[in-house]
């Protein structure tokens, strides 16, 4: 007997695909998202290079010195110097030429892009809470007054609208248990943990729905935690505001505890920038 | 230079002084083995389970489904499936690797190679031991109990692992299962350290040991150090279950005062991350061995591998951070673990370059051992450099708890270490038990396991590339890893050819050890290290005589020596 719940959506795409369409990580929609996929590939290149060596060398070496094709080993005592100079040349060579590269592009798009936070008092940014809770996101955006936890907020469970071209700024927290909010189309993921705010911003170019999901093992449903992200071009999305700016001032009661899971915004630009070189 | 001769003790003779109460590190070595096999089996069957699950949602798991899961048809349920990916876990490294590669290995090898008769701590060898069984029935207990074993991830973050998110006592008996565990492998640290530094042959120096020994004493200096901090995280955590402490939780569930659930992540990892040298350090060090061996030549840079295994046993303590780039540590801290992680980089260059150096004018003989430990080469260097992705923050942020951490820690563990475990099986067979193993079928078990094993994690890096996460049930409800099935089936296929092969394995273990006539030669591989200069299987003494030191353990292919290629350490140098 096969239980239905277990079955859930088909196959979509899959039979379309190309086979390397089919590998492709998911559409990059994000305006940041390329610089790690840049990285990504730049370090697949040079571990394609270092593997082909090692691959060269270990069947190149198998193949030519079979004991019947080669059958007197040359036969070194000690440790000889060149040997000692080739193992530390090829060490610093990987070193230089693949790991101190990445990390100098890694700390370049990290310091200048990814924990650069929008300075709020200059930029328009988009700010988003997040409470992740066993098995859902809830997301709340501040209403017309501006303010977080009042009455006009726009909460909603599982459906996070945005702006195209606009930063959005996140903070998240979590009701339980560690979860991790995930947008494999932005490349980005942070944990949502229990008792401490942590902040993610992403600037999304590409209007179209795309998924969230939980990243972190969070439980049995774990697997289903999805949301739903809306990208909307400008107009479409002041549009959705002031709709759901509406709904929610009528319906949002404001003697209920339960809806008033936000906190007080305080931006990163107005904290102290700890460890960067600004 | 021993500090003291161990003397000759009678040879055991009831059937529980030979067998369940030993103090022979031979025969712990051996119980170690077996228990490391049964758990392997028992873990190889949950990974089954889980990539069935994954390749086909809703079908019941063929033979023993009906039995296991009745209300679902015989499929597996959704909170099932979180207790098998956090069990296999658990059990392959603490109950699989480590009992093979340092429990059987580590004890079996290191007196015989050292030319000494025994450990150090004989008593302590087979308490630890002992306390290892305990362990094991803690945790297979905890499946029988009512909500089930541990579901948590074999991390077990907080506060997922405390009450508020595992309420049953599956998770305490977790908890306290590696706590034993972690008492049974320090001591055996404690013992592996200590022969090897006041039981060494006389005239051995430390670069006089082959580098099985390096390996296995460097894993021990590891978990001497470390096995402590994850018996501190676990116990902290046990009080949070057990006596409502709040060291970890926070939020919601920290009603009587508040901790950190990150700093649970940071004793784990501190822990972790040489957790996951040590497992791989024993095979480094018999591969370094075995690829001079069978390459009838010196190791290349012997020395250079010792100092480069050395060099990452110090920098792996100083590198756990890069497991927790997404939990916002401070920026300066995220980005001095990742250049600290990029370090390490450089003595596995260094390995690299000796292990193909030694094979370089080589004259290679390809038995079963050699091919084990050219495929370690092959799935290391995959490993290893897959995981200068994860190192790195920024390809971090998008990759962290995907299936490409798993296809990465899959290789450079699972892979690696596997093989590594079965070049040392097929390869101490005749000094273990007296017997050759069968070359033609380890052989295809070889080609088999790496055709297979390549399918399974080639194919999660796969689609960990293409986003999806990990520890999902079905991960389809997303439209993003839609696509991603056919990989995911793939994967699963190739993981159902690489189990099956494994009985091949199986078959020829049981019939080498239990049904094999024709009995191995002293030194079937023609080698010098010292255990080789003593009949098969090893008496239970070892040594008639304790063996004067006079050479290094990769003395092979001196054109000098007459009658032999090789030398064994207690001959002159020729």
């Amino acid at each position: 007997m096969k239980n239905k719940i277990f079955t859930e959506p088909v196959l979509k795409n899959a039979e379309n695909l190309g086979f390397f369409e089919m590998l492709a990580p998911p559409e990059d929609i994000s305006a940041n998202g390329h610089l790690i996929d840049w990285l990504f590939n730049y370090t697949t290149s040079m571990n394609i290079f270092f593997f082909v060596l090692v691959c060269i060398g270990l069947f190149g070496f198998s193949y030519l010195y079979h004991n019947k094709r080669h059958p007197k080993p040359y036969y070194t005592y000690g440790n000889k110097k060149a040997h000692i100079i080739i193992a530390t040349v090829v060490g610093i060579a990987v070193f230089l030429c693949i790991d101190l590269m990445i990390t100098g592009f890694s700390n370049r798009d990290y310091t200048g892009v990814f924990i650069n936070w929008p300075d709020e008092s200059k930029e328009d940014v988009v700010r988003v809470q997040v409470l992740g809770q066993q098995w859902a996101w809830n997301f709340r955006q501040a209403g017309k007054d501006g303010v977080f936890n009042t009455q006009d907020d726009i909460v909603t469970l599982n459906d996070l609208r945005v702006p195209a071209n606009k930063k959005v700024v996140f903070q998240i927290l979590s009701k339980d248990v560690i979860h991790s909010l995930y947008f494999p189309n932005a490349r980005r993921k942070t944990d949502a943990i229990p008792g401490r705010v942590t902040r993610m911003w992403i600037e999304f170019i590409k209007p179209g729905t795309y998924d969230i999901a939980c990243a972190e093992m969070c439980g049995t449903y774990h697997y289903r935690m999805k949301a739903k992200l809306t990208v909307y071009e400008e107009e479409d999305f002041s549009h959705y505001l002031t709709e759901a700016q509406q709904i929610s001032s009528a319906v949002n009661d404001p003697e209920d505890g339960q809806i008033y899971w936000g906190w007080k915004w305080t931006s990163a630009s107005s904290s102290k920038k700890i460890g960067m070189n600004k | 230079m021993a500090f003291y001769e161990q003397h000759i003790h009678p040879k055991p003779t009831t059937f529980l002084s030979k067998y369940i109460f030993s103090f022979d590190h031979k025969v712990i070595g051996k119980q170690f083995l077996w228990y490391g096999i049964l758990f392997l089996f028992v873990g190889g069957l949950m990974a089954l389970m889980i990539r069935w699950t994954l390749a086909f949602p809703g079908q019941p798991f063929p033979v023993i489904g009906s039995y296991l899961f009745p209300e679902t048809g015989g499929a597996v349920p959704p909170d099932t499936y979180a207790m098998l990916f956090t069990m296999h876990g658990t059990i392959m490294i603490f109950y699989a690797i480590t009992p093979i590669l340092i429990g059987a290995f580590g004890n079996f090898c290191i007196p015989l190679m050292l030319g000494a008769r025994d450990m150090a701590f004989p008593l302590l060898n087979m308490l630890s031991f002992h306390l290892a069984v305990i362990s094991g029935l803690l945790l297979m207990g905890s499946l029988f109990t009512p909500l089930g074993a541990a579901a948590g991830g074999w991390t077990s973050y907080p506060t997922l692992s405390t009450l508020i998110g595992s309420p049953g006592v599956g998770q305490t008996l977790w908890s306290l299962a590696i706590f034993v565990l972690g008492v049974s492998s320090t001591m055996g640290a404690v013992n592996y350290i200590t022969t090897i530094i006041t039981l060494r042959a006389p005239g051995m120096g430390y670069f006089d040991m082959p580098l099985t020994v390096w390996g296995l004493g460097l894993t021990a200096v590891l978990n001497a150090i470390f096995l402590p901090v994850l018996g501190a995280g676990v116990l902290l955590l046990i009080f949070d279950r057990v006596f409502g402490t709040t060291f970890f939780l926070a939020g919601a569930a920290a009603t009587t005062g508040t901790g950190d659930p990150v700093l649970f992540q940071h004793v784990f990892w501190i822990f972790g991350h040489p957790e996951v040298y040590i497992l791989i350090l024993p095979a480094w060090g018999i591969v370094s061995d075995l690829l001079s061996f069978f390459s009838r030549k010196p190791a290349f840079g012997a020395k250079a591998t010792a100092l480069a295994m050395t060099s990452i046993t110090i920098l792996s303590t100083l590198v756990y951070g890069h497991h927790m780039f997404t939990t916002q540590m401070s920026p300066l801290l995220t980005q001095t673990f990742m250049t600290l992680t990029m370090t390490i980089s450089i003595p596995s260059a260094i390995f690299f370059t000796n292990w193909l150096g030694t094979l370089w004018k080589g004259s290679i003989r390809f038995h079963s051992p050699m091919l084990f430990s050219l495929g370690v080469v092959f799935v290391f260097g995959l490993g290893g450099l897959t995981g200068l992705y994860l190192g790195t923050v920024t390809t971090d942020l998008y990759l962290h708890d995907t299936y490409f951490v798993v296809g990465h820690f899959h290789y450079t563990m699972a892979a690696s270490v596997l093989l590594g475990g079965f070049a040392a099986t097929y390869f101490w067979m005749p000094k273990m038990f007296g017997t050759l193993m069968n070359e033609f079928w380890a052989k295809i078990h070889f080609w088999i396991t790496m055709l297979g094993l390549n399918g399974v994690f080639f194919g999660m890096m796969l689609v960990g590339y293409g986003g999806m996460h990990r520890r999902i049930y079905n991960p389809f409800i997303y439209e993003f890893t839609q696509k991603l099935i056919p990989i995911n089936t793939f994967t699963t296929w190739s993981a159902i050819v690489m189990g099956f092969a494994q009985i091949i394995f199986v078959v020829n273990f049981v019939h080498a050890v239990f049904f094999k006539k024709q009995k191995a030669g002293d030194n079937p591989w023609e080698v010098g290290t010292l255990e080789w200069t003593i009949p098969s299987p090893a008496p239970h003494y070892n040594f008639k005589e304790i063996p004067v030191v006079k050479c290094g353990p990769h003395e092979l292919g001196n054109p000098n020596v007459s009658g032999k290629d090789f030398q064994y350490q207690t001959e002159e140098l020729a």
